[in-house]
């Protein structure tokens, strides 16, 4: 009875709402780099939209000192974000990749892309602020919890503890903003 | 002797001027009201050891953040709408107490309040 509740929960919200916000917390002394992926939560889980460079968010980037990456939809974040993205790297199968500017209408609020898409998971790698010199033991796959096309912990910690990462999503109706934090 | 002092009157001026370029240096974070503060300091908390999710919590099949973790951000949430002059009876009724709308309409005061400041200091230079 839960699991037919829950994906008739994703059921609902997929089909009424587009990608949602993504807020990505750095509040580690590190630069995050990585990829961000909205895709499609229904197998065979396309389309993919990923970023078509690498996204670094410097440390200590956040909303607290209002240098968070946040993209509210695909196009409008290349005006309004702080990390604009000049292209996504959009696949609608696994043979078929195409890189899309910003501004494709598919990609818009209400595009085919921008409807059949939730920001999904995130693949990363710490380095030390300003180099290119990985920090060992940070770096990870995570992905939202209940993902079905990618199966990795919403949840990371270090070895040592000493720093973590998580994905989560706040939803307040048709609002969905999905947060990426690393502490 | 006269030289002397001179150097040192200029190398004092020097100095103050610096200091003053320090103190004209405004950021969101230093312009932010201690609402805004206590917002921010919520949701890094979310970090803290004992804020991280539970083993039960993380065997949830939901991305939603838990109950238990939207209520650490709640206070400093409701704190943040109040001190835009919404009153209590107001948030109640608009919310029905739901902790994600509080917590969701917090954010777009914060945002908007991060925007202006961002703005300000813009137009300061």
């Amino acid at each position: 009875m839960k699991k037919i509740l829950s994906i008739l929960g994703i059921a609902a919200s997929m089909a009424a709402y587009a990608q949602g916000t993504l807020v990505i917390n750095n509040y580690t002394i590190y630069d995050y780099r990585g990829e961000v992926i909205a895709h499609n939560l229904f197998a065979p889980c396309y389309p993919r939209v990923v970023n078509n460079t690498p996204i670094i968010v410097p440390a200590n980037s956040n909303t607290g000192t209002g240098t968070q990456l946040q993209y509210d939809n695909f196009r409008d974040q290349y005006t309004s974000s702080l990390y604009p993205m000049a292209a996504w790297s959009v696949a609608t199968s696994p043979n078929s990749t195409t890189i899309r500017p910003w501004d494709h209408p598919a990609l818009v609020p209400g595009g085919t892309f921008s409807n059949n898409t939730r920001w999904g998971m995130s693949k990363f790698g710490m380095v030390y602020a300003g180099t290119n010199n990985n920090v060992v033991g940070f770096n990870a796959d995570i992905a939202i919890a209940g993902n079905p096309c990618y199966t990795y912990s919403d949840f990371f910690t270090t070895p040592s503890g000493a720093n973590s990462a998580e994905m989560f999503t706040i939803t307040s109706g048709s609002n969905v903003t999905t947060y990426l934090q690393l502490y | 002797m006269k030289k002397l002092f001179l150097s040192a009157a200029f190398a004092a001026l020097a100095l103050v001027s610096c200091n003053n370029e320090g103190s004209a240096v405004n950021t969101v974070e230093t312009m932010k009201t201690p609402q805004m503060e206590n917002f921010d300091k919520a949701f890094k908390s979310l970090g803290d050891p004992q804020n991280r999710p539970t083993e039960e919590e993380r065997k949830r099949n939901t991305s939603e953040l838990s109950d238990r973790r939207k209520a650490l951000l709640v206070p400093a949430s409701k704190e943040l709408i109040l001190s835009t002059g919404v009153t209590e009876a107001e948030l109640t009724r608009k919310t029905g107490g739901d902790m994600s709308q509080i917590i969701v309409w917090a954010t777009q005061i914060y945002m908007q309040k991060s925007d202006e400041i961002r703005k300000n200091i813009k137009s300061d230079k």
